[in-house]
């Protein structure tokens, strides 16, 4: 059921990276998801994502995420289109609202709205690249060195959560031969029906973590200072990728600081390419941010390549 | 000098007044194979958890005693260095398994020894080596095998080269092949790396020949310390069912030298058939009789007709199922792991829609009832008797007298007023058995119920179910336990890749299979095909004995 959610290795090319180069990679398109909100370097960038996922075999996990996202997104673009009153293009005249005042659509609203849209699915498709591109234990396993006891928290909760929701599942289904039914009655009964299901599965997992944590103190845990497994190896390939995202993360923020990938949507909506600058530091960006994809594409189809990085 | 002097070791668990140990005295040596068993609370997973030094750091209570591990006390002994020298193995792989990836469950232990990257690298991969875990180095644990995570258990702790191996029922959880595995393992790991193992199980048919003593335990106390052999001999004339059948049967007869393997078991058995034709004729056993010795159901409750189910992947789980289930029939499925047996079983029950096919039962509205592989699935009420009363409410029956039955029958009288959680897991597992019996259901179907239960609580389930059956009730249950099934089922079902390759009496399901067959089954194959209980093997051997004494006195007087 949530298995969509979890890391599968495959063995592919973006998944050998050094779990400090994929961090950074994601990094980087993370941060310029959130600063970009010129709508064209906003698509330049999901494309870029886009591209990625398909390199790590994804784009059908996407898929779900973009029912996700959407399901978000809509309802904002929705209550933004009706309350954002700074746009002067109206295209529709609502009624008066106490309170709000009189609602009205413009066209800078929509535009607005569909430029935050974008930004969402931008980000949740990093989340979901970062899913299929790092092994859960390669990135707890970097942090280890700062923070060792919370990467262990973390890693043990990305263990147990596919398990428990495992578990769920199975005690909703004793419960139901037991005569509990979860889809009668009223939203109160139901939630009063799924009580039977948490409680079961709280106290099965306060047992069961006893018996971990007996494990775990058998295996030496807590009996000193811990030491850190990482078996990363650093390649060609990991340093190409953090030069190439360093390099496009320094030229999008210089084209930010000099308004390159900003946008002007209110009170009237400005030109999607101001200038031929603008369009150079776009695609310098997707270049040195396609970077990984291209050597992914290149280590697959190429052995010169792929012995080289 | 030993390597554990356990003097006078006594404990309480905290708020017990039962000693779980009493005054136990024992020693093991270096290089070792010792097998502890005895009944569920007879205190053997206690001992196992002082030998690791978890008892009383972990879980508190009075300790009393003194166990000293290569002559230090080893409640002064540093926490680190004892992780490092013994190792501990447990039940359940799901609950010891702490990491997404191989490597990194491997190396937790490392890790928390403080071992450097390199040492670890090291140990991490000759562990993977030895143990053959390569393959699974790239997939999730969480989506492995019971075998192949309790392997990975294993690999965990083997990393840490301790000295002693403590494995605490390390195979109950498994199904026979994975058990069977890991049992080699574990005596390959003593007789070649030489770790001293100490191993507690109730499956002893498997590991009983394996170790070097084995040490027998009741109420907390070792009442037997000695060599497999020798242990066996003791418990059958103690009438303790706990030894492996081959033994059993053996040391029934009056054997002075009992076997404990089919191996040993055969020899024995040719010696007797060559008295036996070379001496008056007599018909020879015949294991035939006894399929129709069974008794088998009456009108049919359900027909499962041409039944297909495909997971949402679209790896078919099940294959054009096609079977019959009579009233008060006994049946038992058996099946490796993966061969769609509880998908089977959930598609009976109307849990599962089938992709294609049907089930039909006799009568609208029959009344069924599934128990699920874990008992604590069921268990949230505060007492006992509140669990029933729930299945009771929901189904809005009022029917107090049914709860004071079943409680009475599945003797939880006592505990009525117990939280379930408090309750040992063979009582557990009665409580889910009875909040489902409420409902006074026509079909029943189990799924797993034998596992981890010793051979008592299997003997009082069994009784249960029979008893059900000859009230016309049902019972389909999913086991791995080929003993139980060849002792109590009418018929076994058995499946492998989504469908039934085989369907027929218990008997003769049996009889047809050399690697599907009870300890009996094999002894007697080629001998007398069919016998597959101590029971009907000491019926059928007991009047060749008297005939082998008869020949040997005649032989001796010269007639």
């Amino acid at each position: 059921m949530t298995d969509w959610l979890m890391y599968k290795e495959k063995g592919l090319f973006l998944q050998s990276f050094h779990p400090a180069a994929s961090l950074f990679y994601l990094g980087t398109l993370f941060v310029l998801a959130l600063c970009f909100n010129n709508p064209l370097y906003q698509v330049g960038l999901l494309l870029v994502l886009l591209l990625a996922i398909w390199s790590v075999d994804g784009l059908m996990v996407w898929e779900k995420y973009l029912k996700l996202s959407l399901f978000i997104a809509i309802p904002i673009v929705l209550i933004n289109s009706l309350m954002g009153q700074n746009g002067k293009t109206i295209i529709w005249l609502g009624p008066q609202v106490p309170v709000v005042g009189q609602l009205t659509i413009s066209m800078e609203a929509i535009y607005y709205s569909a430029s935050m849209c974008i930004r969402l699915i931008e980000i949740i498709s990093v989340f979901c690249l970062f899913n299929r591109m790092v092994h859960p234990d390669k990135a707890v396993s970097f942090f280890a060195r700062f923070t060792g006891k919370t990467a262990l928290v973390i890693n043990m909760s990305m263990r147990l959560f596919p398990i428990m929701v495992r578990e769920f599942e199975r005690i909703k289904t004793v419960q139901r031969m037991r005569g509990v039914d979860f889809n009668k009655g009223t939203f109160l009964e139901r939630m009063k029906n799924y009580s039977s299901v948490v409680s079961i599965l709280l106290l099965s997992s306060l047992e069961n973590s006893l018996e971990m944590a007996e494990s775990m103190q058998a295996r030496g845990f807590g009996s000193g200072p811990r030491s850190s497994y990482a078996r990363n190896l650093l390649r060609p390939r990991d340093f190409i990728c953090i030069f190439s995202c360093g390099l496009g993360l320094g030229i999008g923020l210089w084209g930010l600081a000099h308004d390159y990938g900003t946008y002007t949507f209110y009170p009237l909506i400005g030109y999607l390419i101001s200038s031929n600058a603008s369009m150079v530091v776009l695609l310098l960006v997707l270049l040195c941010l396609s970077m990984p994809v291209m050597l992914s594409w290149g280590g697959q189809h190429c052995l010169f390549i792929k012995s080289k990085i | 000098m030993p390597l554990y002097q356990i003097q006078n070791l006594t404990f309480f668990y905290p708020e017990s007044e039962k000693a779980s140990l009493d005054k136990i005295q024992l020693n093991i040596e270096e290089g070792e194979f010792i097998l502890v068993a005895g009944e569920s609370g007879s205190g053997k997973s206690s001992l196992a958890r002082v030998l690791a030094g978890l008892l009383p750091d972990f879980y508190g209570g009075r300790f009393g005693g003194k166990v000293y591990f290569k002559g230090q006390d080893i409640r002064k002994m540093d926490r680190r260095q004892l992780a490092g020298e013994v190792g501990m193995v447990f039940q359940d792989p799901e609950k010891q398994l702490v990491m997404t990836g191989l490597e990194t469950e491997i190396a937790f232990g490392l890790e928390n020894l403080g071992f450097s990257q390199q040492e670890m690298f090291r140990r991490v991969s000759e562990v993977i080596g030895f143990l053959d875990l390569t393959a699974l180095k790239q997939k999730d644990v969480a989506n492995l095998s019971g075998g192949q995570k309790q392997k990975i258990a294993l690999a965990s702790v083997l990393a840490m080269q301790p000295s002693v191996l403590i494995l605490d029922e390390p195979t109950s959880q498994l199904d026979p092949v994975a058990a069977e595995e890991l049992l080699n393992l574990i005596k390959r790991l003593n007789e070649e790396l030489g770790f001293t193992v100490v191993l507690i199980e109730q499956r002893l048919e498997r590991c009983f020949h394996l170790a070097d003593r084995v040490i027998m335990m009741e109420r907390g106390k070792v009442v037997k310390d000695a060599q497999p052999e020798q242990v066996a001999r003791w418990a059958a004339m103690k009438g303790i069912s706990i030894i492996p059948p081959v033994a059993k049967l053996f040391s029934r007869l009056g054997f002075y030298s009992v076997p404990i393997t089919i191996k040993e078991g055969r020899k024995q058995l040719k010696k007797l058939f060559q008295v036996k034709s070379a001496s008056a004729e007599t018909n020879l056993p015949q294991g035939e009789k006894q399929c129709s010795e069974r008794v088998l159901g009456q009108g049919t409750l359900l027909e499962v007709k041409k039944l297909w189910y495909a997971y949402d992947d679209g790896g078919e789980a099940l294959r054009d199922i096609n079977i019959t289930i009579r009233q008060g029939e006994f049946i038992v499925i058996l099946g490796e792991n993966g061969a769609g047996k509880s998908t089977l079983l959930k598609s009976l029950v109307g849990l599962l829609q089938p992709g294609r096919g049907k089930v039909i039962f006799n009568h609208k509205d029959c009344r069924v009832a599934y128990l699920s592989q874990n008992p604590n699935d069921y268990l949230f009420q505060d007492t006992v008797e509140d669990e029933l009363r729930f299945t009771l409410k929901n189904f809005k029956i009022r029917d107090e007298q049914i709860v004071n039955q079943l409680l009475e029958k599945l003797q939880l009288s006592v505990n009525r007023q117990v939280n379930p959680r408090d309750l040992s897991s063979g009582e557990r597992q009665r409580v889910a058995l009875a909040s489902i019996m409420v409902t006074k259901p026509e079909f029943l179907v189990l799924d797993e119920p034998t596992r981890g239960l010793d051979y008592r609580l299997k003997d009082e389930l069994a009784n249960f179910l029979i008893n059900q059956t000859m009230q016309g009730v049902s019972v389909v249950m999913v086991t791995h336990d080929i003993e139980f099934a060849a002792k109590y089922a009418s018929r076994v079902i058995m499946m492998f890749d989504g469908r039934i390759v085989s369907n027929g009496k218990t008997c003769e399901t049996f009889a047809g299979s050399i690697y599907y067959s009870t300890q009996m089954g094999k002894l007697f194959r080629g001998y007398c095909p069919g016998i597959l209980t101590v029971q009907q093997a000491y019926e059928k051997i007991q009047p060749l004995m008297q005939e082998r004494k008869t020949y040997q006195t005649s032989a001796e007087r010269g007639i």
